[in-house]
C-alpha cells in the first residue's frame, strides 16, 4: 500500500494530514566537519525523517568545537530547537584525542568565517541524551554514527538495555580488507577510540557499519561541485563554501580532484539500504600495537576448531557493495533541493 | 644446461611440505642444498625426524638436514602445533619406521648463515613454516640479508582471513616477532599468502589419478592425503586440499606462476590480531608518520596461475 505524503513548504511534513507516514526518528552522532555538515543537512532536508536531536563528539574538530557546529547546523537547517548535546571530550582510555583539522580546517568548517551561535546545547551528555531518548522510544530509534564511537560506548555503559531497545545503528567507521586512512591499518573515527569502538561493535545492536572501503568508492568531482554551486539546492552554497578546504586536502592527500563522501554516503546507507549490499560477520578492533584501531571482521568462510577473540559475538552488517551511481543521484537530489 | 639455483628449504614436515620436498627434488631446475627444521605442523624434533625419513623415501641422504629452533624468537615455548591438519606423526599418521640417518651438528641458522655466505648470491630459502630459523640468521649474522638470494615465504594472510583465527594465518600466527623481523629486514623477500594458496586446490579427482599412477612418489604422498583431506572437508566444506607448500616452492622456481607488487609488510605482535600481515603499498599517502614509514619493502603475490601450479605438482610426482 503506497501512502500519500503531502509536502508544505520546505519539505517539512502536515501533519495534520491523517494519511502522514510515521516519520523515523533519529539521532546524529557527529563531529562536523565538512562531510559530517551535508550529511545533517541531507537529514534536515529528508521530511521522512524526524531528528530527535545531535550529539557530538571530537574527531574532525574537538569536542566544544563539535558542539557550536552541530548548533550553527541546525539554525543553518532552520531547526534552532533541535537539541544537541555535547558528548565526551575524550576516548575512553582518556587522554587528548586525535583532532582532524588538517581536514576540516580548523573550526571543522574548511575556515569560512562562524556566524555568532544563537541556541544553546541541552544540559544533558549526550550518552544520558541517547539512553534517554532510545528508552523513551524502544525499538523505534536509529543512530546515525558519524564520528569514533566513545558516546555510543558510554550509553551502552550507562543502559544494559540500550543495545536491544536501539532500533539500529548506522556507522561509519573501518575498513574492511582495505587500507586506513589514519595508517595503513586504521581508519579515523575508529581510530578515535579504538575501545569504544570495539564495544558497540560487540554490544549485540543491531548495526550496519559503512568502511571507507565503500565510502572512498563515492566522490563528488570538481565538476559535481561545481553543478551543485550553480544549483538552487537551500544549502548548496554554504556547503560548496566548506567544502573548499576539504577538496584541497584530498588533492594533497590522495590525488583526488573532488571529495570523499564518507558522511553522506553513511547517511544513504539509512534511509536508502537498497543502494547497498551486506555481508554479516563478527567484527573486533584492535586496541593494542602498530594495528591499534584496525577493524577485523569474520567473513565466516572456516569453521575454526577452537575459540578465538571472534567466537560467541552477534555478528554485525558490514557494507560490502555500493550502487555507487545511485548514491550519487540521491545524495545530489537532495542536495539540489531548493 | 643453465646453472641449478641453490635452494634451502625451511620447514615443519607436515603433508603438504612432504609434497613440496619431494616435487623440489623432482625439479631439475634447483639443486636442494639442505633442510632446515623448524616446529609448526609438528614439534621441532619430530620435523627432523619426518625431514630425514621423507630423504630416505625419495634416495637423497645425500642432502643434510640442520635442526631448527624449538621455540620461538622471544624463547617462547608455548607452541602452537598443528597436529589436527597432518597427523599426530605429521605425515597422515601412517607409522612409518624411524629414520636411520641423522641431522648435521650445525643449527639451521648457522647451516643457513654460512651457505649464504659461501654462495653469496646464489641460495633461495624456501621458507615453509614460522619464520624462528630465519630471523635467528638475520640476527646472527649482519651479512646474511645480503648475501642470501632470495627468501620465498609460505605466509600472511594479506586482505583475507586467516586459517588460525580471523586475524593470522598459522605459519605468521606461529612466531609475529620473528616474521616482522624478517619483514622489515632488507632482504629480497617473496610473500605467498594464502589469499594465494586458497586459489590453488588438488582435488579428489587428481588425487585419484595420482593414486593411479606409477609414480612412486605420488604413491607415497597419495598414502598420507586422507588426513589433510578430512580435515579440509571438516573445515572448509571443501572436496580438496590447499596447495599452500607446492605452490610456494613452484613459485622460487619459476616466477612466473604468481604475480607480485611490492611494498611494506608489517606484523601485528600483540592483542587480538597478533599475526596479521598489513601490507602498504605505498599509494596513498598518510599525513602522519605511521610504523610502515621507511621500511625496506617485499614483493607480495597478488595473483597465481593455479591450473599451471596444479598441473606442474602432479606431472612431477607421478613421473618419479
Amino acid at each position: 500500500m503506497s501512502i500519500v505524503q503531502s509536502e508544505g513548504i520546505n519539505g517539512v511534513v502536515d501533519f495534520n494530514n491523517s494519511f502522514a507516514q510515521k516519520r523515523d526518528k533519529i539521532i546524529i552522532d557527529t563531529d562536523p566537519g565538512i562531510d559530517d555538515s551535508m550529511a545533517i543537512l541531507m537529514a534536515f532536508q529528508s521530511p521522512q525523517l524526524e531528528i530527535l536531536g545531535l550529539t557530538t563528539i571530537f574527531g574532525n574538530v574537538a569536542t566544544e568545537d563539535a558542539t557550536r557546529n552541530a548548533l550553527l547546523l541546525c539554525e543553518v537547517a532552520g531547526c534552532p530547537d533541535v537539541p544537541v548535546a555535547e558528548g565526551s571530550h575524550e576516548p575512553l582510555k582518556g587522554g587528548k584525542p586525535r583532532v582532524a583539522d588538517f581536514v576540516h580546517g580548523s573550526n571543522g568548517l574548511g575556515n569560512i568565517v562562524i556566524p555568532p551561535v544563537k541556541s544553546k546545547k541541552s544540559e544533558k551528555s549526550a550518552s544520558e541524551f541517547l539512553v534517554e531518548k532510545v528508552s523513551e522510544y524502544p525499538g523505534e530509534v536509529s543512530i546515525l554514527a558519524l564520528g569514533p564511537l566513545t558516546n555510543l560506548a558510554l550509553a551502552i555503559k550507562r543502559d544494559s538495555s540500550f543495545a536491544s531497545k536501539v532500533k539500529r545503528i548506522v556507522i561509519l567507521g573501518g575498513a574492511f580488507f582495505a587500507l586506513g586512512n589514519v595508517n595503513p591499518s586504521a581508519e579515523a573515527n575508529i581510530y578515535g577510540d579504538p575501545e569504544a569502538a570495539d564495544i558497540v561493535f560487540t554490544s549485540g545492536a543491531n548495526i550496519d557499519v559503512v568502511g571507507i572501503n565503500i565510502t572512498t568508492q563515492v566522490q563528488m568531482t570538481d565538476m559535481h561541485l561545481d553543478q551543485l554551486r550553480k544549483s538552487k539546492g537551500r544549502h548548496a552554497k554554504f556547503l560548496c563554501d566548506i567544502c573548499n578546504f576539504y577538496r584541497d586536502w584530498h588533492v594533497k592527500s590522495d590525488g583526488v580532484y573532488g571529495i570523499f563522501l564518507h558522511d553522506p554516503v553513511s547517511f544513504v546507507a539509512l534511509v536508502r539500504p537498497d543502494l547497498f549490499t551486506f555481508k554479516k560477520g563478527v567484527v573486533r578492533v584492535e586496541t593494542q600495537g602498530i594495528c591499534t584501531g584496525h577493524t577485523l571482521m569474520d567473513q565466516g568462510l572456516k569453521k575454526w576448531n577452537s575459540s578465538n577473540p571472534w567466537s560467541g559475538f552477534s555478528p554485525i552488517s558490514v557494507a560490502w557493495t555500493v550502487d555507487v551511481e545511485g548514491v550519487l543521484h540521491y545524495v545530489n537530489e537532495i542536495l539540489m533541493k531548493p | 644446461m643453465a646453472e641449478r639455483k641453490k635452494i634451502i628449504i625451511d620447514t615443519d614436515p607436515g603433508i603438504d611440505d612432504a609434497m613440496a620436498i619431494f616435487l623440489a627434488l623432482q625439479s631439475p631446475e634447483v639443486e636442494v642444498i639442505g633442510l632446515t627444521t623448524i616446529y609448526g605442523n609438528v614439534y621441532t624434533t619430530l620435523a627432523t625426524t619426518n625431514a630425514l625419513h621423507l630423504l630416505e623415501i625419495a634416495g637423497r641422504t645425500d642432502i643434510p638436514v640442520a635442526e631448527g629452533s624449538h621455540v620461538t624468537i622471544t624463547k617462547g615455548t608455548k607452541l602452537r602445533i598443528a597436529d589436527f591438519v597432518h597427523g599426530t606423526d605429521g605425515l597422515g599418521n601412517q607409522n612409518f619406521p624411524p629414520p636411520k640417518g641423522k641431522p648435521i651438528e650445525q643449527s639451521a641458522a648457522d647451516f643457513l648463515t654460512q651457505q649464504a655466505s659461501l654462495y653469496p648470491g646464489k641460495v633461495t630459502v624456501v621458507a615453509l613454516g614460522p619464520l624462528t630459523n630465519i630471523a635467528l640468521a638475520i640476527q646472527s649474522d649482519p651479512a646474511f640479508v645480503k648475501n642470501i638470494g632470495q627468501i620465498v615465504i609460505l605466509g600472511g594472510a594479506f586482505s583475507v582471513n586467516g586459517n588460525v583465527n580471523p586475524a593470522a594465518e598459522a605459519n605468521i600466527f606461529g612466531d609475529p616477532d620473528a616474521a616482522d623481523i624478517v619483514f622489515t629486514s632488507g632482504a629480497d623477500v617473496l610473500a605467498i599468502g594464502i589469499n594465494i594458496t586458497h586459489q590453488v586446490i588438488l582435488t579428489d579427482a587428481d588425487r585419484d589419478k595420482m593414486a593411479k599412477s606409477n609414480g612412486k612418489l605420488a604413491q607415497y604422498i597419495c598414502k598420507i592425503l586422507d588426513v589433510y583431506f578430512s580435515y579440509h572437508h571438516d573445515a572448509y566444506s571443501t572436496k580438496g586440499v590447499y596447495l599452500h607448500d607446492p605452490t610456494t616452492l613452484l613459485a622460487a622456481i619459476d616466477p612466473l606462476l604468481v604475480t607480485y607488487v611490492e611494498g611494506v609488510v608489517r606484523v601485528q605482535t600483540m592483542g587480538i590480531t597478533r599475526g596479521l600481515t598489513l601490507f602498504y603499498n605505498k599509494q596513498k599517502r598518510f599525513g602522519e608518520v605511521s610504523e610502515w614509514c621507511d621500511k625496506p619493502t617485499v614483493k607480495v603475490a597478488v595473483t597465481v596461475d593455479a591450473p599451471s601450479v596444479v598441473k606442474l605438482v602432479m606431472e612431477r610426482l607421478m613421473h618419479s
